[in-house]
């Protein structure tokens, strides 16, 4: 069967509400986007939905070795197994608890879907002027097989607060996975976030992940995207400024290899004045890995004093590599800055020269080049542990064993 | 050392060598002198590997090996050391990162263990203070914004810290002032052992009188066309080249 | 400087009273025209005005054919009422025809329209070096010196008089960089074009003048669909210019063209535009609707450089093109566009990397003023085997007033590793601080933005033939007067 097909068995057994049902019919109707879509130009969905899924299933339980194998080592953990919250931290201030519904746009289809029948995830809600030292770190795991599995997750943070998130997506078999993921975050007035993805899932797992942000005034909002693993990825990150003086930073790296295809779609809106966004996106793509950028920034008419900044830079490492990069700019008020900057390339020849003949081997002359062209976006990050990670992730990926903390 | 036999090279159709033969011994140190465009800058590529260079002709042997078979960096896993005309920034890349893979990279082919990280910073104090290079450098991004004196320093500090057994100084003079000329110098000097040699290339005697040649090649015309002791660079400091030039072509 | 450039600075500075559309004057010529609507029939009756070959009318009938199942897009970022395509008149021509022998037999009323247009026909023709083609609505008048470029191999016609003389060589090219299929109004365009200029430069010529076509709307109702082929001979080279003006009408007008440009192996074409369509009026009312269709294609070694100046039209939509399929063929696409009022342009360009060692640079620069609205699109393609490509890409968009939009859709794609893309955008306003530093030293405001826009736009302008050069500077102060409360 495929994914429509699971869908609409998995639906027929269970009961909906009748808005939900509503949505679920204009899902079924319309089907998933496919390249005719130009939000989906690059991107085929294809192969993903035409093969089985099981939806709504429960694996083994957990152990405690497989999450502290797949933990970065932080002492709150929020931990999710097939789609069940088993476990959450206790921090004063902070109320977590398990899902709960919202609204939201349901404009794009796997919104629509996940409004419709997703029925887990977690809601986190910050006390005003709480200041959180310690990072919450939030895992999910997939233990059934060939699974299809939707979180919707809401993070509430009231003014003047302070917070950090590591998230990670685990599958624990070697089967395909598939997870459909939707964050909304609330960012109070005077508010500092900052949420790290580290997508390093197996081989055969899949996931669209969209996150909305809004933010109100004064608030600092940090989002950094790590790709490394799974064979299809798909980020859509949405921030909304409604207050002043907001500030909106994204970093991204994609490190892929083999077939792996990542495509990070960025939607900043600029609706009132005096606010910032930056966005700094590196990809690097070996063997027939396949990038895809589509970054907007909008600025909206009488949104004066913005400046926005978008740069996405890419390393074609291999024969067989290929990127598409769609950055924009959408401009309605005039006393602004914005700017993007795209390139594509391969490593400078004459900095491999120079790094050989310091005795620095070639695959790790290469290693070390292509840590110096993502570093500016690792170095974004504020969590040593995250950044070390990534730094391994990063010699792994490129079969060195190289250092780079130093 | 490093015997170069009728070393004849260019890049794609354009000989730019012709027919190289020098000699360099431990604990000696060589002058090549020669106008621009004479192929100075390319012997020192071709001796370290650049692969755009095609060599057509003649060989390379570093201490009993042949060193034209080897990749760039296991030239420099050898011991041959080119401190660059023009040193590569390189974004992202820290100074005390770079070097600590170099370092790494040079132990790990001849078997031995990385360096403790304590070790190697201490070692790179050190080796500052050598220098006169201030605090803070070591966090810098290799040469990204670095003057041109700060950059020339940089490859000598390299050299330091891989003790490299032949060193080829290419144009390392060019463009320093007098103070960052006597640094650079004075490391130089410092460095040199009877187990080391040293190639210093450069179209100035300038330098010659704070690094003391054994012997002096004038190259013209991708030949070495006269050879001499340090009273060489003097005369052609006098006298310019022409006077040699002719000499070579009535020959 | 040139006495002539500082002529013109000097001039930008002069404080220019009316910022109303200078060429919008009507000219009182007895015209033939059919009908509205398009038919079948109308197809025919186009044709057989034309005394066309049957091919040609067959051509058409299979555009025609296919237009009728296709959609408008409506991909670009621009709204307007889609035209009742049964209310246009597909054909006008001057009454005074054939093609003059001698251009002192012109009209007197044609000849005073030229004078106002600043079209130098005549004896400052001559000294200036330009061969100008003229088309008025929809059909050539006037073809100066056919036989000085006819002496060298050069054939330099409208495009009907080349289907009659040049059969073959019009059949061998005539949409095969743009295919009647490509898009609605080359579709359109295909089917009812009714003039438009030709031309051919055999192996090895250097066209020894510049070539220029001057595109006129005059009849009222009517739509302009004039098609331009041009064919680049091995080795050859020539410069190519266009300008286009309309009368002030209420109502939208349609202009739909086509333009073709084959550049042979080692062959060069410049081929650069002076846009100044009716833009309409300052409430938005009337203004030409310019849906234009411009591609080259280049082979071994070849070069193709387009250099636009936008001022005109209500509604613009237009990429010319380049499809690099040669080794070693370079593209080049260099760009101002205006918008003031309630003008809203979608331009840009394609460049498709197909061949080894393909270059291609990009400046587009937008400028938006009023309450209109800007848009840069964009493609760079690099195919699989378009090994060392290289692309660079600049486009930059100048902010007026808090009313104006400006931006920016660039699609990059690329599939081979050994190419170098380079793509840099920025959308700012017009600094204060320059405007302050004029102002200071006594320059008014409107003078100091004509200063710096100029400077904004050097790097186009520079690539514009000096006789265009002039009017564009002109009139890129002329479409922003007014635009600084």
């Amino acid at each position: 069967m495929s994914l429509i097909e699971n869908l609409k068995s998995y639906s027929e057994g269970i009961n909906v509400s009748s808005d939900k049902k509503k949505l679920l019919t204009s899902f079924f109707e319309k089907g998933f986007p496919t390249i005719q879509d130009e939000e989906w130009k690059y991107t085929s969905l294809k192969k993903l939905i035409s093969e089985d899924y099981s939806i709504g299933k429960n694996g083994s339980i957990l152990s405690d070795l497989d999450i502290s194998n797949h933990s970065l080592g932080f002492e709150n953990k929020i931990v999710f197994s097939d789609g069940k919250l088993i476990s959450t931290p206790k921090i004063k201030g902070i109320t977590f608890s398990d899902f709960s519904d919202f609204e939201c746009s349901t404009a794009d289809t796997f919104l629509q879907l996940n409004s419709a029948l997703a029925n887990n995830g977690f809601t986190i809600k910050v006390d005003s002027n709480t200041i959180v030292d310690e990072v919450i770190e939030i895992l999910f795991f997939t233990n059934t097989e060939n699974s299809f599995n939707q979180y919707r997750n809401q993070i509430i943070i009231g003014d003047n607060a302070e917070i950090k998130f590591v998230e990670k997506i685990q599958n624990l078999s070697n089967s395909t996975s598939f997870v459909n993921h939707f964050t909304q975050i609330d960012c109070g007035k005077n508010t500092n976030v900052e949420y790290n993805k580290i997508q390093n899932n197996t081989e055969n797992s899949k996931l669209i992940d969209t996150m909305n942000i809004f933010q109100k005034e004064d608030s600092t909002c940090n989002i950094n995207t790590l790709i490394f693993g799974g064979s299809f990825t798909r980020n859509n990150l949405n921030f909304e400024q409604n207050g002043s003086n907001c500030e909106s930073n994204m970093n991204g790296v994609s490190i892929l290899d083999k077939n792996q295809l990542a495509d990070n779609h960025t939607f900043v809106d600029h609706k009132q004045p005096h606010c910032t966004s930056n966005e700094m996106y590196k990809g690097v793509y070996l063997g027939n890995s396949k990038g895809v950028f589509n970054g907007k920034i909008m600025v909206r008419q009488d949104a004066q004093k913005i400046d926005a900044f978008q740069s996405n830079n890419n390393l074609l490492l291999s024969e067989n590599s290929t990127i598409d990069s769609k950055p924009q700019l959408e401009i309605y008020a005039d006393d602004v800055k914005c700017s993007h900057g795209c390139t594509i390339g391969q490593l400078d020849e004459d900095a491999l020269f120079y790094m050989r003949s310091r005795g620095i081997g070639i695959t790790e002359a290469k290693a070390v080049l292509t840590y110096a062209f993502a570093s500016e976006a690792i170095e974004n990050i504020s969590i040593l542990e995250v950044k070390l990670l990534a730094q391994k992730l990063l010699a792994k990926k490129l079969n060195v064993d190289l250092d780079f903390s130093v | 050392m490093l015997k170069i036999k009728d070393l004849k090279a260019g890049i794609e159709d354009n000989q730019i060598l012709n027919e190289i033969n020098l000699e360099v011994n431990a604990g000696e140190v060589h002058a090549i002198m020669g106008p621009n465009g004479s192929g100075k800058s390319t012997l020192a590529a071709v001796i370290a590997g650049k692969d755009e260079y095609e060599v057509v002709g003649g060989s390379i042997d570093f201490e009993g090996e042949d060193l034209l078979e080897l990749s760039p960096e296991e030239r420099a896993h050898k011991g041959v050391f080119l401190s660059f005309q023009y040193p590569v920034e390189i974004p992202g890349i820290s100074v005390s990162n770079f070097i600590k893979t170099s370092i790494t990279e040079l132990r790990k082919a001849t078997g031995m263990k990385p360096i403790p990280t304590k070790d190697l910073l201490k070692m790179m104090r050190d080796k500052m203070k050598l220098l006169n290079i201030k605090n803070g450098y070591l966090s810098r991004n290799m040469n990204e914004g670095f003057s041109g004196g700060e950059k020339k320093r940089n490859e000598i500090f390299q050299m330091a810290m891989l003790d490299p057994k032949l060193s080829i100084l290419d144009e390392t003079d060019s463009g320093l002032d007098i103070d960052a000329l006597r640094i650079v110098a004075n490391g130089v000097n410092k460095l040199k052992s009877k187990n080391n040699a040293t190639i210093v290339i450069t179209h100035y005697q300038r330098l010659l009188d704070y690094i003391i040649p054994d012997f002096v090649h004038v190259l013209y015309d991708g030949k070495i066309i006269k050879s001499g002791g340090k009273e060489l660079a003097h005369e052609l400091d006098e006298r310019g080249y022409d006077w040699i030039t002719k000499e070579a072509n009535k020959k | 400087m040139s006495e002539k450039k500082r002529q013109t600075e000097e001039e930008l500075l002069e404080k220019v009273t009316s910022a109303e559309y200078k060429y919008g004057f009507t000219t009182d010529i007895e015209s033939d025209t059919i009908p509205k609507g398009l038919s079948e029939d109308v197809v025919r009756i186009i044709s057989a005005k034309k005394n066309e070959p049957e091919w040609m009318l067959e051509y058409r009938l299979t555009a025609y054919k296919a237009w009728l199942e296709m959609k408008e897009p409506e991909w670009a970022n621009v709204t307007y009422d889609k035209p009742n395509y049964q209310d246009v008149i597909y054909y006008s021509a001057p009454k005074q025809k054939p093609v003059l022998d001698s251009l002192d037999d012109l009209d007197p009323e044609m000849k005073k329209m030229f004078d106002k247009l600043g079209i130098s026909i005549d004896e400052q023709n001559k000294l200036a070096n330009v061969a100008v083609d003229i088309v008025m609505d929809s059909v050539s008048v006037a073809t100066s010196f056919k036989e000085k470029l006819g002496d060298l191999g050069i054939i330099f016609c409208s495009i009907s008089d080349a289907i009659q003389e040049h059969p073959e060589l019009v059949k061998k090219y005539l949409g095969t960089v743009v295919p009647h299929r490509d898009n609605f109004f080359s579709a359109l365009n295909s089917a009812v074009f009714s003039d438009g200029s030709f031309c051919y430069i055999p192996k090895g010529v250097k066209c020894p003048m510049e070539l220029s076509t001057y595109f006129r709307i005059n009849e009222a109702g009517t739509g302009q669909f004039e098609r331009t082929l041009l064919i680049a001979e091995e080795g050859s080279q020539v410069s190519y210019l266009e300008g286009c003006t309309a009368p002030m009408r209420d109502e939208n007008q349609l202009h739909a063209a086509v333009v073709e440009l084959i550049a042979l192996d080692n062959a060069d074409i410049k081929y650069s535009t002076v846009q100044n369509w009716y833009p309409g009026n300052a409430e938005g009312v009337g203004g030409v609707f310019n849906f234009v269709t411009k591609r080259g294609i280049c082979y071994k070694n070849a070069k193709i450089s387009w250099t636009q100046v936008e001022t005109g039209s209500a509604v613009t939509w237009k990429y010319p093109s380049c499809i690099l399929k040669g080794d070693n063929s370079i593209g080049e696409f260099f760009s101002v566009a205006v918008t003031n009022n309630f003008q809203q342009a979608d331009t840009g360009t394609k460049m498709i990397h197909l061949g080894k060692n393909t270059k291609s640079t990009i400046i587009a620069k937008g400028i938006s003023a009023g309450e209109s609205n800007g848009n840069y699109r964009g493609l760079v393609r690099i195919a699989k085997g378009a090994t060392n490509s290289r692309n660079f890409s600049q486009c930059d968009s100048l902010l007026m007033g808090d009313k104006c939009g400006s931006h920016t859709f660039p699609y990059i794609e690329v599939k081979n590793n050994s190419s170098k893309i380079e793509h840099e955008a920025t959308t700012s306003k017009i600094g204060e601080d320059q405007l302050f530093y004029c102002n200071q030293r006594g320059i008014g405001t409107e003078e100091a933005i004509a200063l710096i826009v100029n400077g904004y736009c050097k790097d186009v302008l520079n690539q514009l033939p000096m006789e265009f050069a002039v009017e564009a500077q002109k009139l890129l102060e002329i479409s922003l007067e007014g635009s600084v409360g």
